[in-house]
């Protein structure tokens, strides 16, 4: 087993996708932001779920506007490449709903998840476990699964839809969703840290302008 | 140090390290984060790739993707320490004991449950949040879209029907 967990240093650095080095970087740098930003919370995620808190789809809305519109313009520069998972009809929608039934309760998504348990969250640990024995069981029927999920129905994006207008529909589409960020009203939910901390600085700027009167 | 940014600098941030991740010279390639449970799940479970197919069809981005969370973890950890001082070790959610119960039982258990059928959805949706949802929508994809779509709706439904949001 430790040969194996060794080995995939090699078989990560050895694709072409990056070094180890940069891999681990990209890593460290995705768990930053999403923990200083504070998306990786139950109260985010469920919250969500039940309409209390609505950052995480302004978040989400804002950066793939904005790097739809980036990605299309350097791939047509040559400085990056489409890589489009295939339309699998049965896979997307029977799939997405257990993916959403599930996100709703636990209250992360296998990005986030990683980043709460680094935050000392045991909760997510235990759906990790839930998740590695997910996995497995997908693993070892995965004939039963292929059946679900379907034929693939090829890797369209949306300018194949809009032949001749490529560029105009990519605008649309990146503007639209940024538009949409903006839009979504913007509700919060907090969790016990951050409600300690906002009475933290509620507490100190009341002190502060306490002080300053008193000078006056 | 700030204890935390808006949600727009997290976008603009993301957007950047999509793009990156995207562009020849950062990886050329997606960032996605639910390939590699089944990866590991191999591993720990010492499944034969030879028997079954599946672990070979997901070696590569399994392995790539195991990189991106030992980074994610070590990034997550750093920032929640240092910087957002939100590092505390806890077993249910204030959400969950607002909107649900006080009991640690009934959250593990649930957790559990949901980390489980989460992996299935994803390997069967061919991929996650990160993969699907960034990823896919920055290329305009439509089965991103779709699973999108789905998500989102579901998710919308069980928060619902799971919690009592009216509680206060």
């Amino acid at each position: 087993m430790l040969e194996d967990l060794l080995g995939i240093f090699d078989i990560a650095s050895s694709q072409g996708h990056g070094s180890v080095a940069m891999i681990f970087i990209i890593g460290i740098v995705f768990g930053g932001i999403i923990q200083y930003t504070r998306v990786d919370k139950f109260e985010k995620i469920a919250g969500f779920a039940m309409l209390k808190d609505t950052i995480v789809p302004k978040m989400l809305f804002l950066a793939v506007g904005l790097a739809s519109i980036g990605l299309y313009f350097m791939v047509e520069m040559g400085y990056a490449h489409y890589h489009v998972k295939p339309i699998m009809i049965g896979g997307l929608i029977v799939g997405g709903t257990l993916f959403g039934i599930s996100m709703a309760i636990l209250g992360k998504c296998p990005g986030t998840g990683p980043i709460s348990i680094a935050e000392g969250r045991i909760d997510v640990l235990v759906g990790a476990i839930g998740g590695l024995v997910g996995g497995a069981v997908f693993t070892m029927n995965y004939d039963f699964f292929k059946v679900i999920m379907g034929e693939n129905l090829g890797n369209t994006i949306l300018p194949d839809l809009f032949k001749g207008h490529e560029d105009l529909t990519i605008l649309l589409f990146g503007l639209g969703l940024v538009i949409v960020s903006i839009a979504i009203p913007k509700l919060e939910e907090f969790d016990e840290v951050d409600l300690e901390q906002l009475h933290e600085e509620q507490t100190h700027m009341l002190h502060k302008v306490k002080e300053s009167r008193a000078r006056h | 140090m700030i204890r935390r940014i808006p949600w727009w600098v997290g976008g603009i941030l993301m957007a950047l390290l999509l793009l990156f991740a995207f562009s020849t010279f950062g990886a050329d390639r997606p960032i996605g984060a639910s390939t590699y449970v089944p990866y590991f799940s191999g591993i720990i479970f010492g499944l034969d790739p030879e028997k079954y197919t599946y672990l070979k069809e997901v070696e590569h981005a399994g392995a790539w993707e195991g990189i991106l969370l030992l980074g994610a973890l070590f990034g997550g950890f750093i920032t929640s320490v240092f910087i957002t001082k939100s590092f505390r070790i806890s077993l249910i959610p204030t959400g969950w004991k607002k909107y649900k119960n006080n009991s640690v039982t009934s959250r593990l258990l649930w957790s559990f449950l949901a980390g489980f059928i989460m992996i299935i959805g994803a390997r069967l949706a061919g991929g996650c949040t990160s993969g699907h949802f960034l990823s896919g929508m920055a290329q305009t994809a439509i089965s991103a879209m779709i699973f999108g779509g789905v998500v989102i709706l579901s998710l919308l439904i069980t928060g619902r029907l799971f919690y009592n949001t009216k509680a206060q």
